[in-house]
């Protein structure tokens, strides 16, 4: 059993498969403080989900899994999952937020080749975010889907943008409404209600800190350009 | 007649929203005005039409017509969403 710390939480875990077993690797801890958890993946859990999902790969079993005893627990931690790319530019996150296959990758790659080394990706999948002191930070986590891109770090969220795809490239300010709305659609929502509970009381002070924007895009690098262009200069409150 | 086990009602961002929480079928979220949170509360319990319209007019300067069809309209909504336990 290893010991890890994962958007600066610390937790317990026993990772033996692939891909979770090497990409924890970089999240490994040696402090000396308690975990807040174990997380493992159960007999009971593996039987839910060769019942659910018709599968008996434990690999895959544990990914999801560990993932999802991580990201329920991060709620009780002043955070909460964005089903997001997220990529540092100059020490800032900018997360791109979209249902599967809408191209989030694909814009946070925009930036990279428009950025080289300036530019990093947090976590292609699920960034962990969490308030910590009134500033939202972005986490790398294991559990960074197929591209498996992430880095062990927190950066400070400069601006969230929806995705949707569209010819020309337009970028706007969403109402706090349509954006509470948008992050309950790409987030997990939990099915206890004093964890639903605690989402919402992130969210409502998300959307009152972080600039959100709506952003139609197709996959040119210009798009990247803009949204960076206008996200970089938003305002913190 | 009252609501449904599973939603939550809470204000997020100035605005009182309705989300599913445990096993519950339904996929959204619900944005209530003053009137509508107003009436989602009186259906936390137990309560009729009558007594909702008595607590209504009690609380709003209205005519018991404009009452009626604003309160039926409200719970036809919640009805067609599934919330509604009647």
């Amino acid at each position: 059993m290893n010991k890890y710390k994962i958007a600066d939480l610390t937790v317990t875990m026993s990772p033996m498969h692939s891909p979770l077993l090497p990409q924890s690797e970089t999240y490994l801890w040696h402090g000396e403080e308690e975990p807040v958890c174990h997380i493992a993946l159960t007999e009971r859990a593996k039987a839910w989900y060769a019942e659910h999902y018709h599968t008996n790969d434990e690999s895959l079993m544990e990914y999801m899994e560990t993932g999802a005893i991580f990201y329920q627990k991060l709620l009780e931690h002043q955070g909460f999952l964005l089903h997001a790319s997220a990529v540092c530019v100059d020490h800032k996150a900018y997360l791109f937020s979209a249902p599967s296959g809408t191209g989030k990758s694909t814009h946070t790659s925009l930036y990279l080749q428009n950025f080289r080394n300036r530019a990093y990706i947090i976590n292609d999948d699920k960034p962990a975010i969490r308030n910590l002191n009134g500033t939202f930070y972005a986490y790398g986590t294991p559990w960074s889907g197929k591209t498996r891109l992430n880095r062990n770090v927190s950066v400070p969220i400069q601006g969230i943008a929806f995705l949707s795809r569209s010819e020309t490239n337009d970028i706007r300010r969403m109402s706090d409404i349509e954006a509470v709305s948008s992050i309950l659609s790409q987030t997990i929502r939990p099915r206890n209600k004093l964890l639903a509970e605690l989402l919402l009381e992130r969210i409502d002070e998300f959307v009152k800190k972080v600039p959100i924007y709506s952003l139609s895009c197709n996959m040119q690098p210009n798009a990247a350009i803009l949204s960076y262009e206008v996200m970089s200069k938003g305002e913190i409150k | 007649m009252k609501i449904k086990e599973g939603f939550l009602l809470k204000q997020v961002a100035d605005h009182h929203i309705v989300i599913p929480v445990g096993s519950v079928d339904f996929d959204g979220m619900i944005t209530l005005n003053e009137t509508a949170v107003f009436l989602w509360e009186l259906l936390s319990a137990e309560t009729t039409f009558d007594r909702m319209m008595d607590a209504f007019l009690e609380e709003y300067q209205v005519s018991r017509e404009v009452a009626e069809r604003d309160l039926a309209a409200f719970l036809e909504k919640l009805r067609a969403a599934g919330i509604l336990d009647e």
